[in-house]
């Protein structure tokens, strides 16, 4: 799982061109909306972009993303459940 | 020049599957008809959406059985059927150099990617060929600004109209669908799949809509309606999202009643997302007007873009002529905060005046008042004086003039840089701290840093302006995301393929609330830029960043920006 959410912190980090950032920096835990990464609103529509073209989940409706993007293992853990590739 | 003039509205036409003509158009809204539909597995986007389109090669045939032949795409077509009938109007001659054309669009030609040529997708050559069918012999203003663009075209031609080296202008709005910009506006999880209801609790989201919508100005005929005063702001907060507080709406309602004018009631942007809505209920309340009419209109022709602010202030005038505020279609239930006057039926209201008020991508908000019985406008005579100035190349140069005392750094230490690499090294070396830069498309990234080089210590430019002028505009980032479509479209490219989102990004950073402005030229020209530049004077004392900004490829852009104070008199100028 540990292998998986570096990854993931990856796949995020050049998804939404967090160019200066390395998954180090990127705590598991920590908020990814407000004060963590800072996430705004085109940053959720990109990661369900994201979900879909790598992880063929579907996502439809943005008001489900803010909790399913809440953290890295918040995120970790639904992909886990749910993604078909 | 300086003389009271009244800038009348002597002709007008809307071009939509409603009509083809204001008349028609009017009783079909008057009607509370709509050319709304539902599609699903459209070759704009499979998932079901609600647009109004107009039927298929309607505004072929109808261009046909006007006005012949000739190699104009669909996009033109409509925008010269909606010219001509508002042209017809009046008694004015096009081929005169006192006669502008002012063309609004967001996208143009846009649907002719990925196939079209350069020369199709700009809209600097688009408004020219436009013109040439009228011959008109002015150089086209063109402006894309975002949903604004409506009413930042009307505000422009009035300031050009009263420096008096014009006597009319002939204010076009266009804009037609297409897989891009709709399946842009779904990436974005902005449609609604349902008619759209503006301000209603039950609101989810927009319709689009394909019209033309055309104003003739005139300083020499007279006419019922005139334009009063004009305002275009930034809400300095974020590049798709309004903000909470609708900071540059409000500003922009000030600017524009002064604190005393009341309009019989105010004919907002109202979209029916759920942010839009509600922010402008906010800036109403705040503004004192919480008590006048507000309607919205956009569940008639769903939210036709480049053509919105006039389409709209058209049928505004004409239901002020019959003593009513109209109602807004889909309205059943309040569901926003702002304390403000909504009704779904007309209202009768004294009809004197208005306001149009509309928002857009960018955080820009304008608003213009329309007037029967307002005083004629004085213009100050003010002047551009000279602070600073800044260009860079994709060569990896850099020149400061020769007012600025940074002239010594001429520099070349970013000489081995070249392209995109040599803005991210400036960034990296001389700005920094701003993650956001990474997330801006090109054009955005060479706004920004060439900006932040012109500003650099300067730190009180709430009211300053920022006015960009370029041939390409947002084309590089407009073919990236037309690319990104064959997959899944990407949101983040599609929010910058508005070339003002450029202007947005400045004020954002140095928290600019004045106006923000992206004008497309067909080839650069700075005398007319120093002419438009110099009409957006409008108090003495402000800032205006303006310029060059063009981006022609990852290895080919260029921007040549200058800081100017706004002042009274000529000794200043340089």
């Amino acid at each position: 799982m540990e292998e998986f959410k570096t990854e993931l912190k990856k796949q995020i980090i050049e998804t939404l061109s967090l160019e200066e950032m390395t998954p180090d920096e990127i705590d598991n835990s920590a908020p990814l909306f407000g004060k963590g990464l800072g996430l705004d609103s085109i940053d959720v529509l990109e990661l369900i972009v994201m979900l879909e073209r790598k992880y063929g989940i579907r996502l439809g409706n943005p008001a489900e993303g803010k909790a399913v993007f809440a953290s890295i293992d918040s995120l970790a853990e639904y992909i886990g459940k749910n993604r078909k590739k | 020049m300086v003389k009271p003039m009244e800038i009348a509205c002597v002709g007008t036409n809307i071009s939509s599957p409603l009509g083809w003509d204001t008349q028609h158009n009017y009783s079909a809204v008057r009607e509370g008809r709509s050319s709304l539909k539902s599609y699903a597995g459209h070759p704009f986007l499979k998932e079901p959406f609600v647009a109004s389109l107009f039927g298929c090669e309607e505004i072929e045939k109808r261009f046909s059985a006007l006005c012949g032949g000739g190699n104009y795409t669909r996009f033109e077509k409509l925008a010269i059927l909606s010219v001509k009938d508002a042209l017809e109007q009046t008694a004015i001659d096009p081929s005169s150099g006192a006669v502008l054309f002012v063309l609004s669009s967001t996208k143009g030609n846009v649907e002719l990617l990925p196939d079209g040529t350069s020369e199709d997708l700009l809209l600097g050559a688009t408004a020219g060929k436009i013109a040439g069918y009228f011959g008109f012999t002015s150089t086209p203003v063109v402006i894309s600004n975002a949903c604004i663009s409506g009413v930042c075209a009307l505000i422009s031609a009035s300031r050009l109209l009263r420096t008096g080296r014009y006597s009319h202008a002939v204010v076009c709005g266009c804009d037609v669908l297409s897989e891009f910009i709709v399946s842009g506006f779904s990436s974005l999880k902005a449609l609604s799949s349902r008619e759209c209801k503006p301000f209603d609790e039950a609101r989810d989201g927009l319709n689009l809509g394909e019209a033309a919508a055309s104003i003739v100005l005139s300083t020499e005929y007279t006419a019922d309606w005139k334009l009063g005063e004009g305002a275009i702001t930034n809400d300095a907060n974020h590049i798709s999202g309004p903000s909470r507080t609708g900071e540059g709406s409000y500003r922009a309602l000030l600017n524009v009643l002064g604190g005393n004018k009341r309009p019989s009631f105010i004919n907002a942007h109202g979209t029916a997302t759920r942010y839009n809505d509600e922010m402008e209920s906010i800036a109403i309340e705040r503004s004192g007007l919480g008590e006048l009419p507000v309607n919205a209109l956009k569940a008639h022709y769903g939210h036709t873009l480049g053509a919105a602010g006039i389409l709209e202030s058209i049928l505004s005038m004409r239901s002020a002529d019959e003593g009513i505020a109209l109602g807004i279609r889909g309205y059943e239930k309040k569901g926003v905060s702002g304390n403000v006057s909504l009704s779904s039926e007309p209202v009768p209201v004294e009809g004197g005046s208005f306001v149009k008020l509309l928002s857009g991508f960018g955080g820009c908000n304008a608003a213009l008042l329309f007037t029967k019985t307002g005083k004629a406008v004085v213009s100050q005579s003010l002047h551009l004086k000279e602070l600073r100035r800044v260009s860079l190349s994709s060569q990896g140069k850099v020149r400061f003039g020769k007012t600025d005392g940074r002239q010594a750094e001429n520099t070349d230490i970013f000489g081995q840089f070249k392209g995109g690499d040599f803005l991210t090294e400036l960034y990296k070396t001389r700005i920094g701290a701003y993650p956001k830069f990474y997330k801006m498309d090109l054009l955005s990234r060479l706004a920004f840093v060439s900006s932040e080089l012109l500003l650099e210590g300067i730190s009180e430019l709430d009211d300053a302006s920022v006015i960009f002028f370029g041939t390409h505009g947002s084309e590089l980032n407009d073919r990236r995301f037309q690319k990104s479509i064959a997959e899944i479209p990407s949101p983040a490219l599609f929010v910058y393929t508005l070339p003002n989102i450029s202007s947005g990004e400045v004020a954002i950073r140095h928290k600019i609330h004045g106006e923000t402005i992206f004008y497309y030229m067909d080839k650069r020209d700075d005398d007319r830029m120093r002419e438009i530049v110099e009409s957006s004077c409008t108090e003495s004392g402000k800032l205006m960043v303006a310029g060059w900004l063009d981006c022609a490829g990852e290895n080919d852009f260029e921007a040549a920006l200058a800081l100017y104070e706004t002042i009274t008199n000529d000794n200043g100028r340089i």
